[in-house]
């Protein structure tokens, strides 16, 4: 009820706030004071609702139909206050609190900056006080109790000593699907309790939990990130907006630099944590998979990084004489913000239901169509106020860029850019429509635009200001042009890289490496402050390398592993020795053996099933390496018990892969058919396809060729027999087109087989992958954030100056 | 020359050019009536509901996955997915596959399955009258 009652006054004093910074800027005197009084009661009330909520949390108080809903006993300390964001009431929650941080900073930072503050301050309290709105009783307060709205609660999540009470009785019901057994909470629920003397939080002792999918190390660091980066994106919308008003477009862009680089920073780190924790634990098999959630906080933060470029330009060209793109920051840095809100329109209002992995709840009627007033309203304001002050934009600030000039080229490096999020942006749109793309259609729409960028990247820093003497240019563009068609050459010979596109793409890649490169090597001896942008455009470079790398060269491949059984995939060999019990036997992990070239290590994926959804969750293991990554993904495992595989059925066997076979190996090496075989078999003829297996026994070699006739549709299987080794060796499937084949193999005497019968007893099936230098994707994105925090340090003691 | 807008509209033109023809090219319609779906032969994402009556099959050999689907209209299809059987299969109230309807089943490429997260969902009834 607190909890409430604090966000609730959090509302109202921000409320307040906005108009006594109106009427500050308005001229009124005494008003600043109380406008920052009340915007520090509104951080105030919005810190201590969310210390509340937390406390409730940790001390389980699942009376609360949010903690209820998200939250266990049984949790560890760093999940459970995870739960904190686990559901949509407390992400906006997070939100909110952020915000309220986040203006607690920028309150004083305008402060001390001219008078900036009323302006910025009243625009940044507008957009915190539509969060607050989100929270409050009526739409998605995490301060809700469960009988507010009749809810069903599993009976086993309720103390067992008051079920016996006949009061109960009508409040139970059972579903005959599921078997299970629930109580319906309601206010009449509530109300019997009462009179009763008994507490909510004694009545229901259990929560439903956390969704198994999340209950892992990144849930503790993602999300908080991610919003820090969401509310950071309202002050450079908060800034632009400030120019607007005042007509006065000079200052604030000095001024809002630190800020985009710092959240443009924040939002791209939260966006690739997002992408390790889907390859490293969630086994998605990859960093990025263009789903609608990643794509919807891509757009903002490609907007962002294209306005930071733009307003770079505006910075310098106004030092001396008139400032360029003024009309593209406003734009740009009203859109970071706008994209934000349609992001989490995307995700929140549940109109990607059916696109996204994510699933998310449908929240009801109410938040959706706050979600689009609060949405509308701000596109309304940001691009309201430059269609109002178009025609003096238009009439002051018209310019024309040389072609060799640094600013064309950092214009066309940020429409690149912007190109890209349109991309994105339509891509993932198109659910709305009833439509949706496929995967195609972002790759390879963006490679290109990647080429572009990365060639600018570098050439924009050959570039000079204003104008460039070509002849200089082509001085300047030796070392670097020669450097990088020799690392790309090295790319491409020792990685057989041959598609077109990705040499294109490597070769600007390591283009702009080696210009960054260069320049960050000479300046380090001098203006350290400098190094910031040199060291995020290398991580850039170094991360497209490394995308062309997974992206272009993954390999993967499917196998069974049978208990015991060394089987060879991608060049390791993989056996497969049992399973055990982690987490107090909550989980499974099974071991896989992988060697390669003499070393052996160990890989352990993980399976179990989740009580929480009753699924089957499998978690992968990596081993990782300097120059590539062996993923190894659990698909399923059986115990082979008797019956369920068929007696026939061999040992499953791919072109080229080597087996064991008590110390013997078994390479199968190819097919040997007649020529006209596919005519043979449209014309029902008979002919003979045989699978060569070249046995290797220490230093000796044999060749047994098993085969298959077939004529008219019959097959008929014929067996070898070695008679030394007392083995028969027998196809009992062939697909020559996949190069696929099953192998039986039996001691000749009958006693012993070792297809599926015997063998097959425990089969553990993964999807094993190997993603190359796939290192380079999170080491290039390490630099691009150190780089940012760079600039964003020397770009905020510029912003006093 | 306007070199601002040469450069910036160049680029702007060309991508949205091949997004909208990529975007024809690619984009696949949601539908939730398997007769359109086996009529037109063209990929779709099928949206349904997993008939639980008639179980579902794994081919270990071929690597398929494949399970009965019915629409809104009680239409239904057999579904052959190649790959796995997604995590949440069982507990899933509806099931999006996208795919090509061809020789009497819906080959999919891709299968999404939503899971109740709320018991309110889920048909009720009284234990005691």
């Amino acid at each position: 009820m607190i909890g409430n009652i604090l966000l609730t006054l959090a509302l109202l004093a921000g409320v307040f706030s906005i108009y006594m910074y109106y009427l500050t800027y308005k001229g009124y005197q005494n008003t600043i004071k109380l406008a920052r009084y009340s915007f520090h009661l509104t951080a105030i009330a919005v810190l201590t609702a969310s210390a509340l909520l937390l406390h409730a949390i940790l001390t389980h108080q699942y009376q609360y139909k949010y903690i209820y809903n998200y939250s266990s006993s049984d949790l560890p300390l760093g999940l459970l206050m995870a739960t904190f964001y686990a559901g949509q009431e407390g992400s906006f929650m997070l939100w909110v609190l952020f915000s309220a941080i986040i203006g607690l900073i920028l309150l004083d930072y305008t402060s001390k900056r001219g008078d900036l503050e009323p302006r910025v301050m009243m625009i940044f309290t507008l957009a915190l006080a539509f969060l607050l709105v989100m929270v409050n009783p009526l739409l998605k307060s995490p301060f809700n109790y469960i009988w507010s709205q009749p809810d069903f609660i599993d009976l086993k999540n309720i103390n067992q000593s008051y079920l016996s009470l006949p009061a109960l009785q009508s409040f139970i019901f059972s579903d005959p699907q599921s078997n299970k057994q629930f109580i319906q909470m309601s206010k009449d629920l509530y109300g019997v309790l009462t009179a009763n003397n008994i507490s909510v939080n004694n009545f229901i002792i259990e929560g439903k939990g956390l969704n198994p999918l999340l209950q892992n190390f990144w849930m503790q660091i993602h999300p908080p990130v991610l919003f820090v980066g969401f509310a950071m994106s309202v002050v450079p919308f908060a800034f632009a907006l400030s120019a607007l008003i005042k007509n006065e477009y000079k200052d604030w862009v000095k001024q809002a630099l630190p800020w985009m680089l710092m959240g443009t920073m924040v939002l791209g780190l939260a966006i690739m944590l997002g992408g390790y924790w889907a390859y490293g634990v969630l086994g998605w098999g990859g960093y990025w998979g263009w789903d609608p959630v990643e794509n919807s906080s891509l757009v903002p933060w490609l907007v962002g990084v294209a306005s930071i470029h733009t307003i770079l330009v505006q910075k310098k060209t106004q030092e001396k004489g008139s400032g360029r793109f003024i009309k593209t920051n406003l734009i740009l840095s009203i859109m970071t913000f706008v994209l934000v809100l349609y992001s989490t329109f995307l995700t929140r209002s549940g109109i990607l239901g059916d696109a996204s992995v994510h699933s998310f709840v449908d929240p009801g009627m109410t938040v959706y169509l706050f979600l689009v007033i609060f949405l509308g309203l701000f596109i309304v304001l940001g691009l309201g106020m430059i269609i109002y002050r178009w025609k003096y934009l238009t009439e002051n600030f018209t310019f024309e860029e040389n072609v060799l000039s640094r600013e064309l080229a950092l214009f066309t490096g940020s429409v690149a850019l912007l190109a890209s999020a349109i991309i994105v942006l339509v891509g993932t749109s198109a659910p709305i429509f009833g439509q949706t793309v496929e995967l195609k259609f972002y790759n390879e729409l963006n490679l290109p635009i990647a080429i572009i960028i990365a060639l600018v990247n570098g050439l924009s820093l050959l570039l000079k200001w204003k104008h460039t003497d070509s002849k200089l240019l082509l001085d300047d563009l030796k070392f670097s042009g020669i450097a990088s068609i020799v690392l790309t050459l090295l790319i491409v010979f020792l990685g057989s890289v041959y598609d077109i596109m990705l040499v294109i793409l490597t070769l600007s890649a390591a283009f702009a490496l080696f210009v960054n490169g260069e320049i960050a090597f000479r300046i380090f001896k001098g203006k350290r402050s400098y190094l910031g942008a040199y060291i995020a455009h290398i991580g850039i470079a170094v991360f497209l390398i490394g995308v062309v790398a997974t992206g272009g060269y993954s390999q993967e491949s499917q196998v069974d592993l049978v208990k015991g059984e060394k089987v060879s995939t991608l060049g390791y060999d993989l056996t497969f020795t049992g399973y055990s019990p982690i987490d107090n036997g909550k989980k499974y992990a099974f071991n896989i053996e992988v060697s390669k070239n003499g070393s052996v290590r160990t890989a352990a994926p993980v399976m179990y099933i989740a009580e929480f959804n009753n699924s089957l969750m499998r978690e992968p293991d990596i081993l990782v390496g300097l120059t590539k990554d062996f993923y190894v993904a659990p698909v399923s495992y059986s115990e082979g018990t008797e019956g369920e595989q068929d007696h026939n059925h061999g040992i499953p066997m791919t072109k080229g892969q080597t087996i064991d076979h008590e110390g013997l190996k078994i390479v199968f090496d190819s097919f040997e058919m007649p020529k006209d075989a596919m005519s043979s078999m449209t014309e029902g003829k008979e002919f003979r396809i045989s699978a060569i297996l070249k046995l290797i026994d220490g230093s000796k070699e044999t060749i047994v060729k098993p085969s298959v006739v077939i004529s008219s549709g019959t097959q008929k299987y014929e067996p070898v027999f070695v008679k030394e080794k007392n083995l028969k060796f027998e196809l009992t499937n062939i697909n020559a087109g996949s190069g696929q084949i099953e192998l039986l193999i039996s001691d000749i005497d009958g006693k012993k087989e070792s297809g599926s019968k015997t063998a097959a007893k425990e089969v553990l099936t993964v999807d094993a992958s190997i993603k190359p230098f796939i290192s380079l994707v999170w080491i290039g994105v390490l630099f691009m954030v150190i780089g940012y925090i760079i600039s964003a340090v020397r770009r905020s003691r510029e912003s006093v100056e | 020359m306007k070199n601002k807008y040469m450069f910036g509209g160049g680029i702007i033109v060309v991508f949205l050019g091949i997004m909208i023809y990529l975007f024809t090219q690619t984009s696949v319609q949601y539908e939730g009536s398997f007769d359109r779906i086996m009529q037109s032969g063209k990929t779709f994402k099928a949206t349904g509901s997993w008939i639980k009556e008639r179980n579902y099959e794994i081919d270990k050999q071929s690597k398929t996955f494949s399970f009965y689907m019915a629409d809104e209209n009680g239409n239904t299809m057999k579904v052959m997915y190649h790959g796995t059987m997604p995590n949440n299969f069982e507990s899933s109230t509806s099931v999006v596959v996208t795919g090509k309807y061809h020789d009497g089943v819906f080959h999919a490429t891709d299968i999404l399955t939503k899971c109740p997260s709320k018991y309110q969902e889920q048909p009720m009834q009284k234990a005691n009258s």
